[in-house]
C-alpha cells in the first residue's frame, strides 16, 4: 500500500457515487425525449436533468477519476511515496464542497443553465462559485503532479522520467490550460454579474474563454484513458509496450494541440470573422495525430503480447489475448467506439460540414461515443485493475466486470448511433419536448425509442459496476501483487531533455494560445458588445433590485 | 541518462523541429484563412487582399451606408430593457404612487382589483409591465382613447411610482416567483388543448408555451402574469393582437403567436387564465 492509496481511493469512490445518479438521470432525459409516456414529466426538470448530468459527468466524475489517478500514478509509477498528501487532501476537501454547492443550487432550480453556463442565462452565484471551487481544488492536484515530477527529475538527475508519470503530468498540464478558461470567464464575467457587480453580462468574451476550455477538457477526460492504453494494457495482455518515445510524444501532442481549437465549437457564432473560424478548424484536424499514433503503438502492443502468447498468422495473435481481462476487453471495446466517435468528430471539426449537424443529437451522439463510451470504459478498466491494489481485497468474478464492459459497450452503440441519424435528420439536442404528432417527427420517433432502451442499458450496467466495486470492496482480504507498469521494448535509458520535461512545450502552447486566442479575446475590449443577463428561475431583475 | 540540455535553446534538434512546425503551420493557416478562404465571396466579387483580411477577422469591409433608401423605421415600443430603464422602475415610490393611483379607481377598481370583466386588474401586476404599458399609452404605441389621454398626464417618474404602487397592492395577480408548478402532464402529451398550449406549446405552428413567459412557472421582464386575470380582457387583447389592433409588443410576438390561434384557442386559453368564465370541457362543440 501506498501512501496515497486511501487518497485514490475516495476519490475513486466520489466519481463513482456521482456517476450513478448521473446515469440515471440520462436514462430519464431519453424517455422525456422519446414519444413513450415519461414520470415527471415536465420540461422545466428535463433542463434542470440536462444541467446536473453535464456537471456531474462533465467536471465531477472526470476530475475525481483523474485526481485519484493521478495519484495513485505518481505513488506506484515513481517507485516512492507521494509527497504533499495533506495538500491533497485538502484539494479533495474544496473539490468536494464545491460539487457540493453546485449540486444543491441545481437541484434547487436555480442553476438551470446547462454546464456551459450559455450567457447570457444567469444562474445563483452558488452554482458558479460551486464549479469555482471544483476547479480551483484541481489546481491543488495539478501542482502537485508538477511537484512530484520535478521532484524525482531533481533527485534522480540521470534517469528518465517513466512514462506514466510524464503522462499524468502532460494531462495535469491540459487541465490547468483548459481550466484558465473557465476560471478566467467565471471570476472576470460571470460571477460579478450573478452577484450583482455589473449591470450586463459580455457573452462573446464569455463564451469564447469558455470555448478554451471547451475542447481541451475533452482531452483532459481523454488522457487518463490514453494513459492506461499506455501502461496498463500491454501489461495485461502480458506485452511489452511497442515505443515508449511514441508514447511521449502522444502526451506531447495532446497538450499542444488540443488547446488552441476550442472555437471550433463556436462555429455557428456571430462575434468572429470566418478566417479565425478557419484558423483553429485547421489547428484541430491535429488532433488526430496522437490519436492515430496511439491506436498504432496500442494495436502494435496487443499484437506483441499476442505473438508472445503463440499467436500465429496475420491474425491469429487477436485470438489468443486474454479477453477474460477486463483490461484487454476494454482497450478492444474502446477503440472500437473511439473509431467510430473519432470519424464524427471530423465531420463537427470541419468548418462547413459543421453547419449540417450543429447543435443537433449528432454532436450529443459524438461526445457520448467518445466520451461515454471510449473514455468511461477505460475509467472501468483502470477502477477494475486499481481496486484490488488499493483495497487488498481482489476483484470479486472478473468474468463480470467483462458482462458489464459489454453491457456499457452495446448500451453506448444503441443509445448513439440512433442520435446520429436523428441528428442528421435535424433534431436539436437538449430539447425536452417534441411534437411526435407531426409526421416528420414522428419519423423519428421509432430512433428515439431505440435509444431509450440503449438508456436502459447503460443503467443496468453502471449498476453492475457499482455492485461490482462494492462486492469487491467489502470481499475477504488478499495479498495483490503490486500494479506494474508495462516495460517497452526498448525501454528508455536516453530521452531528449525535451521528451523529459514540458518547457518547451508549454512555451509553444503559450504562442499558439496567442496566436489562435489573442485577437478573438482581445476584440472584445474594443468591441462593445454587453448585453442584459437573463435569470433563470429567479424573480426578475426588478423584483430583485426592490 | 537524460541529456540534459536546455530543452529551450534553439540550437538543439527537438527545439528547432518543434519551433519550425509551429511557424509553418502558423503561415499555411494565415495564408489560407486569412489570405485564401475570405477572398472569394459566393455571388459577388472576390475581395482585394486588405479586405480579405479585415474579413476573415470579421471586421466587415462594407460598412458604408446602403444605396437604398430605407422604409421609415417604425418601432413597437419605445421601451428597451436596459439597466436605466430598470433603475428607473425600481426606484418608483409607492406613496406617491397611491396619490396619483386615485384617479384609477373608477375603472381599474379599488386597489387596482378590477370588478369589470374587460378592464384588466392591476393588483401584483409586475411593475416593468405597468410602466411600459403606461409609456406605449403615451407615446401611441398602444391606442385606447382613454389611457392615452391619462398616460399623457404623467411623467416617467410618476408611471414608475404607480407601477411600484400597484405592484405591491395584494389579493389580484400572483407574484413573479419564477416558482416551479408541480403539474403533472405539462408537455405536448396533454390531451387538454388549453393546457397544451399553455405549458407545452404548439411547435408545428412555430406557438412558444404560454407559461414560458406569462406564467405559471416562468416569466420574462416585460410579460404580465396572467392567472387571475380578468378572461374577457385576456380574449380580447388576444384577438386585438391577432388583427394588428394592439402592435406594442417587442420584436412581435404576441401578434405572431395570436395570428396562429383559433377563435375557440383564444377563448380557452382566455378561460384557463382567466376567472369567472366556466372552462369548456375538451370534445365538446366549442372546442372542435
Amino acid at each position: 500500500m501506498q501512501n496515497s492509496s486511501r487518497l485514490a481511493l475516495y476519490h475513486y469512490w466520489v466519481a463513482f457515487a456521482a456517476f450513478l445518479p448521473a446515469v440515471l438521470l440520462g436514462a430519464w432525459q431519453m424517455l422525456m425525449r422519446s414519444p413513450l409516456p415519461a414520470p415527471l414529466d415536465d420540461s422545466n426538470a428535463y433542463y434542470a436533468s440536462v444541467t446536473l448530468h453535464g456537471t456531474d459527468m462533465a467536471y465531477v466524475v472526470t476530475t475525481f477519476f483523474a485526481m485519484g489517478f493521478g495519484y495513485a500514478v505518481t505513488a506506484t509509477s515513481l517507485g516512492r511515496p507521494m509527497r504533499g498528501v495533506a495538500a491533497a487532501w485538502i484539494g479533495f476537501a474544496i473539490c468536494l464542497v464545491g460539487t457540493v454547492m453546485a449540486v444543491v443550487t441545481i437541484l434547487s432550480g436555480r442553476a438551470t443553465v446547462l454546464y456551459t453556463f450559455y450567457p447570457p442565462l444567469l444562474a445563483s452565484a452558488w452554482y458558479y462559485l460551486g464549479v469555482l471551487l471544483l476547479f480551483g481544488g484541481s489546481m491543488v492536484w495539478v501542482a502537485l503532479m508538477i511537484y512530484n515530477m520535478a521532484a524525482w527529475k531533481r533527485d534522480n538527475p540521470c534517469r528518465p522520467v517513466p512514462l506514466a508519470m510524464f503522462a499524468i503530468t502532460a494531462t495535469a498540464l491540459v487541465w490547468a490550460w483548459a481550466a484558465s478558461g473557465t476560471i478566467i470567464e467565471l471570476l472576470g464575467v460571470v460571477i460579478p454579474q450573478a452577484l450583482g457587480l455589473t449591470t450586463q453580462i459580455n457573452v462573446g468574451l464569455a463564451r469564447t474563454l469558455f470555448s478554451v476550455t471547451l475542447h481541451a477538457i475533452v482531452y483532459f477526460w481523454l488522457m487518463p484513458a490514453y494513459i492506461a492504453f499506455y501502461t496498463l494494457v500491454p501489461e495485461a495482455a502480458g506485452g511489452r509496450l511497442y515505443s515508449d518515445t511514441m508514447g511521449r510524444l502522444s502526451f506531447i501532442m495532446l497538450l499542444v494541440f488540443s488547446l488552441p481549437v476550442g472555437m471550433h465549437h463556436l462555429f455557428a457564432d456571430p462575434e468572429y470573422g470566418a478566417g479565425l473560424k478557419f484558423l483553429q478548424s485547421f489547428l484541430t484536424f491535429f488532433v488526430t495525430l496522437p490519436t492515430l499514433l496511439t491506436v498504432f503503438s496500442i494495436c502494435a502492443s496487443l499484437e506483441i503480447a499476442g505473438r508472445a502468447r503463440g499467436g500465429r498468422g496475420l491474425l491469429g495473435w487477436i485470438r489468443v489475448l486474454p479477453w477474460q481481462e477486463p483490461m484487454v476487453l476494454a482497450v478492444a471495446l474502446s477503440l472500437v467506439m473511439l473509431g467510430l466517435g473519432g470519424f464524427g468528430g471530423l465531420i463537427n471539426m470541419s468548418y462547413a460540414m459543421n453547419s449540417m449537424i450543429h447543435n443537433t443529437s449528432w454532436v450529443t451522439a459524438h461526445f457520448h461515443l467518445i466520451f461515454g463510451g471510449a473514455v468511461v470504459i477505460m475509467y472501468f478498466a483502470v477502477a477494475y485493475e486499481m481496486w484490488p491494489r488499493i483495497t487488498g481485497r481482489p476483484l470479486r468474478s472478473k468474468s463480470l466486470a467483462c458482462w458489464q464492459l459489454w453491457l456499457w459497450f452495446w448500451g453506448i452503440l444503441i443509445t448513439t448511433i440512433p442520435w446520429h441519424i436523428t441528428g442528421l435528420m435535424g433534431q436539436p439536442r437538449r430539447v425536452a419536448d417534441f411534437d411526435y404528432s407531426d409526421p416528420f417527427v414522428a419519423s423519428m420517433g421509432p430512433l428515439v425509442i431505440i435509444s431509450v432502451i440503449g438508456g436502459a442499458i447503460l443503467l443496468a450496467s453502471a449498476i453492475l459496476l457499482i455492485f461490482i466495486l462494492a462486492r469487491s470492496h467489502f470481499g475477504e482480504r488478499r495479498l495483490e501483487a503490486p500494479l506494474r507498469y508495462a516495460l517497452a521494448v526498448n525501454p528508455p535509458k536516453v530521452v531528449p531533455a525535451s521528451l523529459n520535461g514540458f518547457a518547451l512545450w508549454n512555451t509553444i502552447v503559450l504562442v499558439l494560445m496567442l496566436f489562435a486566442y489573442g485577437y478573438p479575446i482581445g476584440q472584445f475590449f474594443i468591441l462593445k458588445s454587453n448585453v442584459p443577463a437573463y435569470e433563470v428561475a429567479g424573480p426578475p431583475t426588478v423584483e430583485r433590485e426592490r | 541518462m537524460a541529456r540534459n540540455q536546455g530543452s529551450l535553446k534553439l540550437n538543439n534538434p527537438w527545439p528547432k523541429i518543434g519551433w519550425g512546425l509551429v511557424a509553418a503551420t502558423m503561415v499555411v493557416t494565415v495564408v489560407l484563412g486569412f489570405g485564401v478562404l475570405s477572398r472569394y465571396q459566393q455571388n459577388a466579387p472576390s475581395l482585394d487582399l486588405w479586405s480579405a483580411i479585415c474579413r476573415g477577422l470579421g471586421i466587415s469591409a462594407d460598412t458604408g451606408p446602403a444605396s437604398e433608401s430605407e422604409p421609415p423605421l417604425r418601432t413597437a415600443t419605445r421601451i428597451s430593457w436596459t439597466s436605466s430603464t430598470l433603475d428607473q422602475i425600481a426606484a418608483g415610490d409607492a406613496q406617491h404612487g397611491a396619490f396619483i393611483a386615485m384617479n384609477c379607481t373608477a375603472c381599474h377598481g379599488q386597489n387596482g382589483v378590477s370588478a369589470s370583466t374587460l378592464i384588466p386588474t392591476l393588483a401584483g401586476m409586475d411593475a416593468a409591465v405597468i410602466y411600459k404599458q403606461l409609456d406605449d399609452y403615451r407615446s401611441g404605441k398602444r391606442l385606447w382613447g382613454v389611457m392615452g389621454a391619462i398616460a399623457q398626464a404623467l411623467s416617467a417618474q410618476d408611471s414608475a411610482d404607480v407601477a411600484a404602487h400597484f405592484s405591491a397592492q395584494p389579493d389580484g395577480l400572483p407574484q413573479l416567483t419564477g416558482r416551479r408548478v408541480p403539474e403533472a402532464g405539462r408537455s405536448l402529451r396533454e390531451s387538454d388543448p388549453a393546457k397544451r398550449l399553455v405549458y407545452a406549446g404548439d411547435p408545428r405552428r412555430g406557438i412558444p408555451p404560454c407559461s414560458a413567459c406569462h406564467g405559471p412557472g416562468g416569466y420574462k421582464l416585460g410579460a404580465p402574469a396572467l392567472q387571475g386575470q380578468q378572461a374577457a380582457y385576456i380574449e380580447r387583447q388576444l384577438g386585438e393582437f391577432a388583427q394588428g389592433i394592439r402592435q406594442n409588443d417587442i420584436f412581435e410576438q404576441m401578434r405572431v403567436i395570436a395570428r396562429q390561434l383559433t377563435p375557440e384557442e383564444m377563448h380557452a386559453l382566455a378561460s384557463f387564465y382567466g376567472k369567472d368564465i366556466g372552462v369548456p370541457k375538451p370534445g365538446s362543440d366549442a372546442w372542435r
